[in-house]
């Protein structure tokens, strides 16, 4: 488990540590995009490791559907597999209507989602194999990554499943997610991706 | 469609491409000091005959060289903004690969417990 500790000023690196994560932590705030990369970069430098996850720390995620997630990865061999809030008899969690109605017209937008056949444009939760961590390189440090990620499986012919997961909306994680207007910087900064060095 | 009308949005057209396409080669680097140079000549000759501008505006339908002058003014500031926007991006990169740097290196390990 590595904890990335993004420039926090409180004592979240020690409590992540006395739990028993790994601890890495940037020297000033980057963002939740740099904050992947970081994780993922040192997650694969270590000896043997081959199954990848991210996991948003705000508690919306669940860790039974992780473990759901590292099974389909081996089972339907696959490179990635991708969390969806959207999928239709499975799990329904509690997602407020403008939330659900920007998020699902992203997906739908956005040609790379349709053509890999994922249904929800940003959801924190992903279990990836080796080669997805290798080829790994996000250089949008904001909220931005998380299309970046799909536009990296397109280019790079990642396998991509989509697995229902359930998303907990409590107060802490909505004080701590993005606010929908934030959808127009993601626009704007995948209209120019890539025009940046890498 | 007057001919300013065209020859701007031509222009806007133009510098984005330009822009979007070439990234910091020395090419391009080269072409921003051959149009500096020539807007130097440009300035200085309109600085010294400035009722030329408007002979040159009346060619392209404009009324006054002042006028003119803003269009192009216009022009070069949406260039510099967009331009600075997209140095600023990779810098930010640049800044974000460095701090990672230092934050693996200073990772922290948990004890082995058991």
């Amino acid at each position: 488990m590595v904890c990335v500790d993004d420039g926090s000023r409180d004592d979240t690196d020690e409590a992540a540590l006395r739990a028993g994560a790994h601890v890495v932590r940037h020297p000033v705030n980057l963002g939740q995009g740099a904050a992947i990369q970081t994780g993922v970069e040192y997650a694969r430098k270590q000896p043997g490791a081959t199954v990848f996850a991210t996991f948003d720390a705000d508690g919306q995620h669940q860790v039974k559907d992780v473990i759901r997630m590292i099974d389909r990865l081996s089972a339907d061999d696959v490179d990635l597999v991708v969390g969806t809030r959207f999928a239709d008899p499975g799990v329904v969690s509690r997602i407020p209507l403008a939330k659900r109605l920007v998020l699902r017209a992203a997906a739908r937008l956005s040609p790379r989602n349709r053509k890999l056949g994922l249904t929800d444009a940003h959801n924190g939760l992903r279990v990836f194999n080796k080669t997805v961590a290798d080829g790994l390189n996000i250089t949008m440090s904001s909220m931005s990554h998380a299309s970046e990620f799909i536009t990296l499986a397109y280019e790079n012919r990642w396998r991509v499943a989509e697995e229902p997961v359930e998303i907990l909306y409590t107060d802490y994680s909505k004080s701590k997610g993005q606010p929908l207007l934030n959808g127009v910087n993601i626009i704007f900064d995948g209209l120019l991706r890539g025009r940046t060095s890498r | 469609m007057n001919w300013i009308q065209a020859l701007l949005i031509v222009s806007v057209l133009a510098l984005l491409v330009y822009l979007l396409r070439s990234r910091g080669s020395a090419r391009s680097k080269a072409w921003v000091k051959v149009g500096y140079v020539v807007f130097v000549i440009g300035s200085i000759y309109a600085i010294l005959r400035p009722d030329d501008t408007t002979v040159v505006a009346n060619w392209l339908g404009v009324d006054r060289g002042a006028d003119l002058i803003t269009y192009m003014l216009i022009i070069a500031f949406a260039f510099t903004t967009l331009s600075a926007y997209m140095r600023f991006k990779d810098i930010e990169l640049k800044y974000a690969r460095l701090a990672r740097a230092v934050a693996l290196q200073n990772a922290r390990v948990p004890e082995q417990r058991g």
